[in-house]
């Protein structure tokens, strides 16, 4: 059994997504939002914040914003059998989650985090999304902060259960350089990073970065940074890590790194399904953790280094035969 | 370093007088008693008793989270403490270095991602197992299990991956847990389940406790709630787990662990710690975060497992330990009992003792005890003579009076004061109320008039319509007017003045006070009834009796010289310096002689004059608008006082109950109300439920000091008083074969066993069919010694000689009817006579028939009990 975390019942916690190229005003970093991302990309700044920390935001015309409200689902093991190790991340939960979403075309933005991954689906999905869910998980709704069991939406379906065919993989792929690190730090130690942090967002773009090694070399500038009900989550250049103190940034123990597939040509745009899909799927049939974040525009996974290799290979393969 | 670490405090598992604040180092303390030689100036007042002497500090490990001491005696001061980035590190605080610890100090567990360590816990039985909680990652486990005595395994991680932060290579590292629970969920608590030591429970981020078994992880008993903070078993009642979430506690019990049991009152501010007292059950301290009380919760009588339908019995206190300081953190100490220490943001620390509540219950005899923490006290009383001054107690008067046959003499009812005692005055006014209300009203039924049994003065007067002025005066002309009527003389008869009949005549009763020696009051009736030469007369013959007071003849003296006359100095006198009489009714005296005509309230309302002198006085001379209200108001005044004397005003009404109850809720004396009541109408008065609870009550009294007798008698005294009250018969005797009962033919017997007795007795024709069931003619069973069939007559006791038989014929003859009884064991169901039986029991305790081993004797519980009142 598996439980879908439904923000929306218990306090209509409501996310905005937009993008904003620059002028970032630095009140609103760390505001008083329960979820809050940025990521920042070649191309622009994405943020993902809720009600509350969008309306602390000025209006500006460099900001544009994705219309709709998005809620964001959050896949917990409940009572599951903890035992399987593997695979983990977007990868565990392609086949439960984002191949049904995708088959009843419903547009998803993901996020992985440090911690867990978030599904953002539009509000006015809702019942959709409930519905075609609730043939794989047990839906709790959360009343006063007890689980108690969900009622049917009472949406019937509309559409003819979607023969399984193959997802081809439509949009072209890149993988940059670089390697990364996904990583976290004590809520506590914040403060005394703050501005490191800010630093290397904000001011570090261009020169420094490009004064060592060239964009063409396939380098990519990626940072993403999430507090989300309390926790860290950093997506960062492995270089850029050795910019923070010892001892601050949470490491793995077998000290990880990731390589990025970068989605898309043109911007992905907000209404295509199943993008998500096609890269998961594969990715589950391998076998291969995986992290994947949206932007605004692309969309990026992230998968162990070593494995690169056969993720490529295996996602060429669909491509071709998506071809 | 941050200074938002507030103190939390550990007490040694082991050492009851030491523990350690952790904030953002650990310090060892040890408690001692204060101004002792081994406190050293340095030592921090804890209390007025105890202080707090620093041992040692350790600040070895930064970015502490959570600290664990270690569970077994060696190596002592051994703890785990949980870092921000999840490693987990043991070390020590001020040991000289033995071998065993050096060992694992420094040990560092480290998970394969990091993130914040909540929480840890050792486990109770296999102490080398330390479990730690850890934050959610998204590919890795929330709880890890280390085991301290593993060692570094180098092939765990390939060399050139690790990216650790240095001390890699001291062979001190271990990454390779024994167990891995709780994917891809944060572990905010978890404890051990000290019933089975395999067994953890967890409290996970998104809102479920689950029980994992580590025999096998696949499964966990798993439940969804949001109180996940915290979780802490009862160390006395180990299926009895409390969790919290904010404001709110939850209790649960393993055993039904699909919701909790019940939730205790949530708190406005979120709870920081709750911790359950390891000296007293049930015992739960909760503190919130900037408060400086702690809550606590006894559950001590709560009963466990708990049903859905009742409320919880749970005792709710709080206790504020340093008067104005906010608490941090607190820590029960292990062994003493209900004491703990609580620290302060600043770390001021407090000694601090809860203490317990006391129980307290009164025996039925008069014995008193109470419970405070583990100590029972015991009250007796004193049964020296150094108390003879002293009242008894009720219980003991109740005792005594029982054992005198108090309240049964039914003929002179009166005479139950006497047997009461006779020094109680109250007492003593209402048995003679009775006695004259029943007189009356035996009088009044002969006459078929007046209602029965209602009498009471009250009533009477309230049908008075008709006053006559009468004739005023004695030897000497005065103008006193001097009401009367046939309902006041009926008024005065109750109150014991006149008797019964047409004349209005007080001798016979002045006669009977100068007999008994109450000279004043005889001359004040005397007075009263305008017969100032009787009471002159009387006066004397008090002064001049044995042991008389010569006073009486200077009164009798001033009172030959009343005169009417307004304004002379005789009058101006008395007024005055009657005021300083002592005896009552010499002052009403003075009192009534200087009054105005109709302004009697110094006599009236003079509260050491006996209600029925005060109320006869007032038929006499209050007209009919001052009676009634000074009956109403004096009645009033006696039902607030519970004064039994105003009994006479209310008689046994409802109104009299009322006075009975303020009278027993001041004395406790339900044996005097049971059998005043008893008097009383049954329709009215003996169906009122505070009668019949204090009838019940007088019955369990009698039953719980043994009176088994006395109570017997009760029953047939108040059967006979209240039909009502007359037990059906309950039990029946039946036939084996038919069913029927067999006491079928002699249903006209009120009772079953009497019937049978008389059949075997009597010797009468139908002797014979007694032994066979009246239904069907098929026998009864066999007694087990005699052999016979039930029904026939005991000949004599086996066993006991005939010499014998002959000394105790008085007492057989009493016995005769009891013996021929049906009794059975109900566990064997063997049976027989009864007689038989009491005399098999008295020597043995084994069934009497051979091939059955009952212990019959030792099933009866009151079996071996002996009445206290002997027959």
């Amino acid at each position: 059994m598996a439980r879908l975390k439904n923000e929306c019942s218990s306090s209509t916690v409501k996310r905005k997504v937009w993008s904003w190229s620059e002028g970032f005003p630095s009140q609103t970093f760390l505001g008083r939002c329960k979820f809050f991302s940025l990521t920042e990309t070649p191309e622009d700044y994405t943020i993902i914040v809720d009600e509350d920390g969008f309306k602390e935001l000025p209006e500006s015309e460099y900001l544009s914003v994705a219309e709709a409200t998005w809620l964001a689902l959050n896949v917990v093991s409940g009572g599951g059998n903890a035992t399987s190790s593997q695979p983990i991340g977007v990868t565990k939960i392609a086949k439960s989650v984002i191949a049904p979403l995708a088959d009843h075309n419903i547009s998803v933005f993901m996020l992985s985090t440090y911690q867990t991954d978030f599904i953002l689906v539009r509000e006015r999905d809702l019942p959709m999304v409930m519905h075609t869910l609730s043939s794989e998980f047990t839906l709790l709704r959360v009343v006063n902060g007890e689980a108690v069991a969900a009622n049917s939406t009472g949406v019937t379906n509309g559409f003819v259960k979607p023969k399984l065919v193959p997802r081809p993989i439509i949009h072209p792929l890149s993988s940059p350089s670089n390697m990364f690190c996904v990583t976290s730090l004590d809520p506590d130690t914040l403060p005394s990073v703050a501005t490191l942090l800010m630093d290397v967002m904000f001011y570090s773009g261009g020169a420094k970065e490009t004064g060592g090694q060239s964009e063409d070399s396939g380098h990519i500038r990626f940072f993403s940074f999430s507090l989300i009900e309390g926790y860290i989550s950093l997506v960062m250049d492995e270089q850029t890590t050795r910019r923070f103190p010892n001892n601050v940034l949470f490491t793995s123990a077998s000290g990880e790194l990731w390589k990025m597939v970068r989605i898309g040509g043109q911007p992905l745009g907000f209404d295509e399904c199943g993008i998500v899909a096609q890269i998961s799927e594969p990715l589950a049939t391998a076998d291969i953790p995986a992290y994947y974040i949206s932007t605004f525009k692309f969309d990026h996974a992230l998968v162990p280094e070593e494995n690169i290799q056969s993720v490529i290979g295996a996602l060429r393969t669909n491509e071709s035969t998506g071809q | 370093m941050s200074s938002g670490y507030k103190p939390d405090i550990l007490w040694s598992p082991h050492h009851a007088d030491r523990y350690v604040i952790c904030d953002t180092e650990l310090s060892l303390y040890r408690i001692g008693p204060a101004g002792s030689s081994e406190t050293k100036a340095g030592a921090l007042p804890l209390s007025e008793e105890t202080a707090a002497t620093l041992l040692a500090i350790n600040s070895d490990t930064p970015y502490m989270k959570c600290v664990a001491w270690y569970p077994k005696q060696e190596p002592e001061c051994l703890l785990a403490v949980g870092q921000a980035n999840g490693r987990v590190v043991l070390t020590s605080l001020g040991q000289s270095h033995n071998s065993k610890c050096k060992e694992l100090v420094g040990k560092e567990f480290v998970p394969k991602h990091a993130r914040q360590c909540n929480t840890l816990a050792w486990n109770p039985v296999d102490s080398n197992w330390l479990a730690a909680g850890l934050d959610k990652h998204r590919a890795d486990f929330s709880v890890l299990i280390w085991d301290i005595s593993s060692k570094f395994s180098p092939e765990a991680v390939p060399a050139e991956k690790v990216r650790l932060s240095g001390d890699v290579d001291s062979g001190l590292v271990v990454t390779k847990p024994l167990y891995e629970l709780g994917q891809n969920d944060a572990c905010l608590s978890l404890c051990w389940l000290p019933r089975d030591h395999q067994k953890l429970l967890l409290a996970g981020m998104h809102r479920n406790l689950a029980i994992f078994d580590l025999r096998n992880t696949s499964q966990k008993t798993f439940v969804n709630t949001k109180a996940i903070q915290g979780v802490t078993v009862d160390p006395h009642f180990q299926d009895r787990v409390a969790s919290f979430f904010e404001g709110q506690v939850a209790i649960w019990d393993l055993r039904k662990f699909e919701k909790p049991v019940f939730t205790l009152t949530e708190q406005p501010k979120p709870l920081t710690k709750v911790a359950w007292c390891p000296t007293r059950m049930g015992l739960l301290a909760t503190l919130t975060r900037d408060s400086n009380i702690i809550r606590l919760y006894d559950m001590q009588h709560t009963p466990m497992p708990f049903g859905d339908e009742v409320e919880p019995t749970i005792i709710e206190r709080s206790v504020q330990p340093c008067s104005e300081s906010i608490i941090s953190s607190f820590a029960w100490h292990p062994s003493a009992q209900n004491r703990m220490v609580v620290v302060s943001p600043n770390r001021v620390m407090n000694d601090f003792t809860v203490f317990e509540r006391i129980s307290l219950a009164w025996s039925s005899t008069t014995a008193l005890m109470w419970a405070c923490g583990r100590h029972l006290y015991e009250c007796t009383e004193d049964a020296g003579q150094g108390v003879a001054a002293a009242e008894k107690d009720i219980a003991t008067k109740m005792r005594e009076r029982a054992q005198s046959h108090y309240g049964h003499d039914t003929v002179q009812v009166w005479r139950n004061h006497v047997l009461a005692g006779g020094d109680d005055p109250q007492l003593r006014s209402l048995w003679y109320t009775l006695h004259y209300i029943l007189h009356c009203s035996a009088a009044a039924l002969q006459e078929t008039i007046g209602p029965f049994k209602a009498y009471s003065v009250k009533v009477i007067l309230e049908c008075t319509t008709e006053t006559r002025r009468c004739w005023s005066g004695s030897d000497r002309q005065t103008d006193v007017p001097w009401y009367h009527s046939e309902e006041r003389s009926l008024a005065l008869q109750l109150c014991g003045w006149i008797s019964r009949g047409p004349d209005i005549d007080v001798e016979p009763f002045l006669k009977s006070l100068e007999q008994e020696g109450e000279w004043e009051r005889a001359a004040a009736v005397a007075l009263f009834n305008l017969d100032i030469r009787r009471a002159i007369q009387i006066l004397n013959k008090g002064a001049s009796a044995e042991k008389g007071d010569l006073n009486l003849n200077v009164v009798a003296m001033a009172l030959s010289g009343y005169t009417d006359e307004k304004n002379s100095l005789w009058r101006e006198m008395c007024s005055s310096l009657r005021l300083q009489l002592k005896k009552p009714y010499l002052c009403v005296m003075f009192a009534f002689l200087t009054s105005e005509p109709g302004a009697y309230d110094a006599v009236l309302y003079e509260s050491r004059v006996a209600v029925r002198d005060r109320v006869a006085f007032a038929c006499m001379f209050l007209n009919d608008a001052q009676l009634p209200r000074y009956i109403d108001k004096l009645a009033n005044e006696m039902k607030e006082a519970g004064n039994l004397e105003g009994i006479l005003l209310t008689g046994l009404t409802k109104d009299g109950v009322d006075l009975m109850e303020s009278y027993v809720d001041q004395t406790g004396d339900v044996q005097t109300a049971s059998f005043c009541m008893l008097k009383g109408s049954p329709g009215e008065v003996l169906k009122d439920p505070r009668v019949q609870c204090w009838i019940e009550n007088y019955r369990n009294l009698l039953d719980a000091w043994r009176f088994w007798h006395k109570r017997a008698e009760f029953d047939i005294h108040r059967s006979k008083l209240d039909s009502s009250s007359k037990p059906l018969a309950q039990v029946f005797v039946s036939c084996n074969f038919c069913g029927k009962s067999i006491s079928y033919s002699c249903s006209a017997m009120p009772h079953q066993g009497r019937g049978f007795s008389q059949y075997g007795v009597s010797g009468s024709p139908t002797k014979s069919k007694v032994t066979s069931c009246p239904g069907c003619r098929k026998p009864l069973p066999r007694c087990a010694l005699c052999l016979m069939n039930m029904g026939t007559p005991v000949s004599s006791c086996p066993g006991t000689g005939k010499a014998d038989e002959k000394a105790d014929l008085t007492r057989d003859k009493k016995l005769a009817q009891f013996n021929n009884w049906f009794t059975w064991c109900h566990n064997c169901r063997h049976g027989g006579h009864a007689g038989h039986m009491l005399s098999w029991f008295r020597d043995h305790s084994e069934c009497p028939v051979s091939a059955c081993t009952c212990k019959c004797m030792q099933l009866d519980t009151t079996g071996n009990l002996v009445p206290s009142d002997s027959v």
